[in-house]
């Protein structure tokens, strides 16, 4: 029992994210296991794929092994009403040895871009070593696997969706896949790549064409296994999931295997960093010592379950709108492959410095009617050079259903300038043309708002700043604004008011976080249009009431959240 | 405190007609306390003729050992621990969890010895 208590804080088995490892146990554990998870979550299943081979083409689930015996743990998941999810890696994984492929096919480690091997330390401080996909047994035997795995679930009618996953580090503010290689067996197979693709012969000795190639090549690696995934187990396939991994990169397991380890600010950092990406992140490598209070606080208020259901479509997006709590931000980044496009106007770093945690980078449009619902409110960022025929048209259609939405026309194709110009001259939109920096035209439709301006002269405008701030108070957004040293973190969340609290638009929530050894102060003005209702949950620290807003004191390691109400404007 | 450097060399390119020697580029370099900050790192690089600073990248292994020494100087830590990217991978290699894995900065590589640091004797350590 002792070791069931003291399991709850150091568990390998559910590292993290309401993930089942079920490997690093015995099966005769699995269900008492299976029932300290709380019942309403669900439960995912990291398949380890390499675990199950009995030889490079035969595949035990439970026959040789019992720590195999898929059809016992879904059993007994099913059996104690617990719902699950496969988790199916299409990448290597740090989290499982050999980074999740059988020991046979495990020939040639993977090097990343500085040249070091992937490698990285997990919860219980194994080093777990990337192998290189592009060795070529790999493919083969995970082709193998598929079938064996498709006909078992087939053949045992395991109903539960699974889901493709592709597993990322982060290091230096750049994302990489685990995929990504320059390991010996690569080079072999770009060169094979090359001889079919280019029989004729290839020049190579401009690096961008090279390091083009390289991309195209691993890109369709990838895509290989994912099709043959999709392909082998269709009838329970539910897409890919893109997971960021903490604490992988080569340089987090330097930085961890020192005695001063990585700081709580900097993993901290990161998490935001992701949450601004819009990345799913696992906190499955992290030890007890390092998820603790910040970071555990912060993964579970905002990573935790609802997110998850959210993310895995095991739920609608809004369940019950009058009563949740949804994520709250302000704008929506569309910068498409450019993914710097917004930073090189300036607009990211006036969000930081404005609406800092108030916005997300998206990689693509969801126009769904609830996204579209969901996102009424924040204002939308698209970079024309990166629109598609099908994401322009819905770009004009949301400024049509009353959002407010910003084009930069710079890079805009000849095809979409005419249809706009088309669109705008068809519906009779009320136009405006304003030249503040850069010629901007503002177009009205009821509540909707498309303005078009040209990036190309704020690039290099050190007063671009202005440029975003007139935007915004044009725009007449409304936010209590926060004062706040950079090393303090805060989300904010919104929900619908309640019949109690009527004279109130909406409610939001701002939850802060000291994860510094340091006391800090926030300050948040509410500008007469916020009224501070409550303080929720403060640990290490407190909040008083102003003439202005509210002060708030935060202690090392400290949180708070605290409840505004949205008042109308008169 | 220790010091440890990863180095990588870069063999001699031909890139669009322009010649690029051979090189030793930092990859990381870090204490006991972390990773060393990378504008300090350029700043001290300025003072090794040749060097491209903004890429800590240096034209021969003396001239990596000559900044690794300066950095050992600033920051009055005696020896710094060179570690090509080959022996660390190879250290990865053999290591299997992370008592074998911080190994691998103990016993790879070659140790650059800062003489104008000076060892602290056994009556040194009484005075500090």
């Amino acid at each position: 029992m002792a070791y069931l208590e003291s399991s709850k804080k150091f568990d390998p088995v559910r590292p993290g994210e309401q993930w089942f490892f079920y490997w690093k146990t015995s099966a005769a554990l699995w269900e008492t296991r299976i029932l300290q998870c709380p019942v309403h979550e669900v439960i995912f299943l990291p398949l380890y794929w390499g675990f199950h081979a009995e030889s490079s083409t035969e595949w035990d689930f439970g026959k040789v092994r019992p720590e195999r015996d898929l059809l016992r743990l879904t059993q007994l998941l099913t059996q104690h009403g617990r719902k699950f999810c496969w988790l199916l890696p299409l990448t290597p994984a740090p989290f499982m040895p050999n980074g999740g492929i059988p020991v046979s096919v495990a020939r040639v480690l993977s090097v990343g871009k500085s040249g070091v091997h992937l490698a990285a330390l997990d919860q219980e401080q194994n080093l777990n070593k990337m192998f290189s996909f592009f060795e070529p047994k790999v493919f083969p035997s995970f082709a193998s696997f598929l079938q064996a795995f498709g006909t078992f679930l087939g053949t045992h009618k395991v109903k539960a969706p699974l889901w493709g996953c592709q597993f990322f580090y982060s290091q230096d503010g750049e994302t990489s896949s685990f995929l990504g290689d320059s390991s010996l067996a690569f080079e072999q197979g770009f060169s094979r790549f090359l001889r079919k693709a280019h029989p004729e012969g290839t020049d190579l000795t401009d690096p961008r064409s090279e390091s083009e190639l390289k991309e195209r090549f691993t890109g369709e690696v990838g895509q290989l296994f994912s099709s043959a995934a999709e392909s082998a187990l269709g009838p329970f396939w539910a897409g890919h999931q893109r997971i960021v991994i903490l604490g992988a990169a080569p340089k987090e397991t330097i930085l961890r295997s020192l005695p001063t380890g990585k700081s709580q600010l900097e993993y901290t950092r990161d998490l935001f960093q992701h949450f601004v990406n819009g990345d799913q992140v696992s906190s499955a490598l992290l030890t007890p010592e390092e998820k603790k209070e910040s970071l555990q606080w912060i993964l579970s208020e905002h990573f935790g379950a609802r997110t998850l259901e959210l993310a895995y479509k095991l739920v609608p997006t809004v369940s019950n709108p009058d009563e949740d709590w949804r994520p709250y931000s302000v704008a929506d980044l569309y910068s498409g492959e450019h993914v710097d496009h917004f930073d090189k106007l300036g607009l990211r770093r006036f969000l930081y410095r404005n609406y800092r945690w108030l916005y997300q980078n998206r990689e693509s449009l969801e126009f769904t009617p609830e996204a579209i619902d969901q996102s009424q409110h924040k204002i939308k960022f698209f970079n024309g050079s990166s629109l598609t025929r099908t994401s322009f048209a819905q770009m004009l259609k949301l400024f049509m259903l009353g959002q407010r939405v910003l084009l930069d026309r710079s890079g805009l194709g000849e095809g979409h300038e005419k249809r706009l110009q088309l669109f705008l001259l068809e519906n009779s939109i009320r136009m405006q043309s304003v030249n503040f920096m850069t010629a901007t035209q503002i177009c009205e439709l009821g509540d909707g708002r498309l303005i078009i301006f040209d990036g190309a002269p704020l690039r290099e405008n050190p007063e671009r700043e202005k440029f975003w701030n007139h935007i915004f108070r044009y725009l007449s957004f409304v936010q209590p604004e926060v004062q706040m040293d950079d090393d303090v973190f805060g989300l904010w969340r919104i929900r619908p008011t309640a019949p109690h609290e009527l004279s109130y638009l909406d409610v939001r929530r701002v939850n802060l976080y000291n994860p510094t050894s340091y006391k800090k102060a926030v300050s948040i003005r509410t500008h007469r249009q916020f009224a501070f209702m409550k303080m929720i949950d403060p640990t290490r620290a407190t909040a008083r009431s102003t003439t202005d807003g509210v002060e708030v004191e935060l202690l090392p390691n400290g949180k708070i959240a605290l409840d505004f109400g949205h008042y109308e404007e008169t | 405190m220790s010091l440890k450097l990863i180095y990588h060399f870069q063999t001699s390119q031909n890139q669009d007609q322009e010649f690029r020697p051979a090189s030793y580029a930092v990859i990381y370099f870090f204490s006991d306390d972390g990773f060393l900050d990378e504008r300090q790192l350029r700043e001290l690089a300025k003072a090794i003729p040749n060097a491209d600073h903004e890429g800590l990248t240096f034209l021969n292994l003396d001239d990596l050992k000559s900044f690794a020494a300066r950095v050992g100087e600033e920051l009055a830590v005696r020896e710094v621990r060179l570690i090509s990217v080959q022996d660390y991978n190879i250290g990865i290699d053999g290591a299997k969890d992370l008592a074998t894995f911080t190994g691998v900065f103990e016993k790879y590589g070659e140790i650059v010895v800062n003489e104008t640091v000076k060892k602290k004797g056994l009556f040194g350590k009484f005075f500090t």
